[in-house]
């Protein structure tokens, strides 16, 4: 019973620490008009009024009202005010961590402007400082915590599989010299990678050490933190997400770096751009590009030349929505695009308005949602179908994983492919 | 968890269709599984690298590294990919009868 109501207690500090004058703003805002319902993928693939996302706010804001309203306190039935027990803990875990992506779609089209992605946002961190994220997904985050990435890749591991891609990188341009850099001082990039890319997928790692080598870029890859990944900021656990985000800090200044680069991660953007300042509460003293913008501005300098026929079959692009709606990078991947493929083509809808592939907001870890995320898919998997495109380019792994999926599961026939593998096969060097 | 017959034997697999016992796993249940994923017939390269995979777990408790797999089998990125098209992890572990690696996988 007291470890019960410990719990509790943590899981209202998050509600009621009576700081976050935004929480409750937005808590109070949204008057449960129902637009946002279509702008999710939940209840546009299963049409249950429970999973509109409004309804995820309600859950999050009847706790409130239970715990911090008079008339909550007083007369709960009155203002449907709910007791933070069992019953709502698991309705609250399968709303808020297996019917929600996190995409953020429902805030764009909510005509009052309610940020129903940080209402959802806190009231996982409500749970996850009770301990309630399910197991597929803390796993993660522990393997990141406790190894210093989230596959538990060795050093010894890692270092060999960079050596490897190294020969390849070398074999590919034709230069015994060209390398990639490790544990390197002082150079102005310090590129960082998702472990899926070591582990299972290295083409990556081998395609941008080409435009770094093509671009003449001073760079270095971390063999200690270069997990570009922060899956606390899918449990939303603000100790370990600032845990996570510190030692990226900390890498960039070990190695004075003057730039750090982000791989091709939706929420490893956001994550280490946008929100690691708050968690570590640091300013950074270094810059912070994503490497989609990166090579951008390497075409647009002519520091890299590319083949403008060098794509030839028809392609589309995926937008990650942490990348583009949460990240505000929505150009400069066109921009890509259009300097290496003869046939680009938008998916409609597309850029801020784009729909979630379905793998966002740690879904992809969650094992216990599998079924639901792959139905939810079906829209992507239209979108990428009425496109007609033969190549999906998405600037994320996390995307492309679960495009890989709905490729196989809806018999699309495309290829899912990084803007860094596009850009590699189109370099004139 | 879902149950899925395959062919009038029944198996567990997690959400993600990774066996939920690794222990009940044997050479038929791969070849079952595999063609639940489309390959018809599990050929010597696609054991040479389930073989590594279950070696590496057994020793290990996890996936080898693609780099492991490529360096034993001698096959090329490329050809892991074809012989798998679910990939390393949900084509060649899920045969291999391996709990889903964490990460974006």
């Amino acid at each position: 019973m007291k470890e019960a109501n410990e719990k509790i207690r943590k899981g209202l500090e998050v509600l009621g620490s009576g700081e976050d004058s935004k929480l409750l703003s937005h808590l109070n805002a949204c008057v449960r008009c129902g637009l946002c319902a279509k702008s999710c993928i939940y209840y546009l693939s299963m049409k249950d009024e429970k999973l509109i996302p409004a309804s995820k706010v309600d859950i999050v804001a009847s706790v409130y009202r239970r715990y911090f309203t008079f008339t909550g306190r007083q007369l709960p039935g009155l203002v449907k005010a709910r007791d933070l027990d069992d019953k709502t803990v698991t309705e609250m875990v399968d709303l808020l961590f297996g019917s929600c992506t996190v995409c953020g779609r429902c805030v764009k089209h909510c005509s009052i402007g309610v940020d129903i992605e940080y209402v959802v946002r806190k009231g996982r961190e409500m749970l996850s400082v009770m301990g309630y994220v399910p197991s597929t997904l803390q796993s993660t985050v522990r393997s990141a915590l406790n190894t210093g990435n989230n596959m538990a890749i060795s050093h010894g591991d890692f270092v060999d599989t960079l050596e490897w891609m190294e020969e390849e990188l070398q074999d590919e341009v034709d230069d015994p010299e060209a390398r990639i850099p490790m544990d390197e001082k002082g150079k102005k990039v310090m590129y960082t990678l998702n472990p899926r890319e070591p582990k299972f997928f290295p083409i990556s790692i081998s395609a941008m050490a080409k435009v770094f080598y093509a671009a003449g870029e001073s760079w270095t890859l971390s063999t200690r933190m270069y997990d570009v990944t922060n899956y606390a900021y899918f449990s939303c656990h603000p100790d370990e997400a600032a845990v996570i985000s510190r030692r990226m800090y900390d890498e960039v200044n070990t190695l004075e770096a003057g730039m750090l680069v982000l791989a091709e991660c939706g929420h490893g953007v956001r994550s280490n751009r946008w929100e690691s300042p708050n968690y570590i509460k640091k300013q950074f003293g270094f810059e912070v590009l994503s490497s989609v913008e990166l090579m951008a501005k390497y075409i647009r300098e002519g520091r890299i030349r590319t083949d403008r026929g060098a794509l030839k079959e028809k392609v589309t692009l995926h937008d990650p929505c942490n990348l583009v709606r949460g990240g505000g990078i929505f150009k400069d991947q066109r921009y890509i695009l259009k300097q290496c493929a003869e046939d680009f083509v938008e998916m409609t809808p597309y850029g801020t308005d784009n729909f979630c592939c379905g793998g966002g907001g740690g879904q992809l870890a969650m094992s216990e949602y599998n079924e639901r995320r792959m139905r939810i898919a079906e829209i992507k998997a239209e979108q990428i179908r009425k496109s007609g495109a033969k190549v999906v380019a998405a600037p994320c792994h996390n995307c492309i994983d679960q495009l890989s999926q709905i490729n196989f599961t809806y018999k699309l026939n495309v290829k899912v492919k990084t803007l860094a593998e596009i850009v590699a096969d189109s370099l004139i060097i | 968890m879902p149950t899925i017959e395959i062919e009038g034997n029944k198996f567990e697999f997690d959400g993600d269709g990774f066996l939920t016992t690794p222990a009940i796993w044997n050479e038929e249940v791969a070849g079952l599984i595999a063609r639940y994923d489309g390959i018809e017939e599990l050929t010597d390269q696609h054991w040479a690298i389930i073989n590594i995979i279950r070696r590496n777990y057994e020793e290990k408790g996890m996936a080898p590294m693609i780099r492991h797999i490529c360096k034993e089998t001698g096959l090329k990125l490329r050809q892991i990919y074809e012989l798998f098209p679910l990939g390393p992890a949900r084509g060649a572990c899920r045969v291999a009868g391996l709990p889903k690696p964490d990460g974006c996988v």
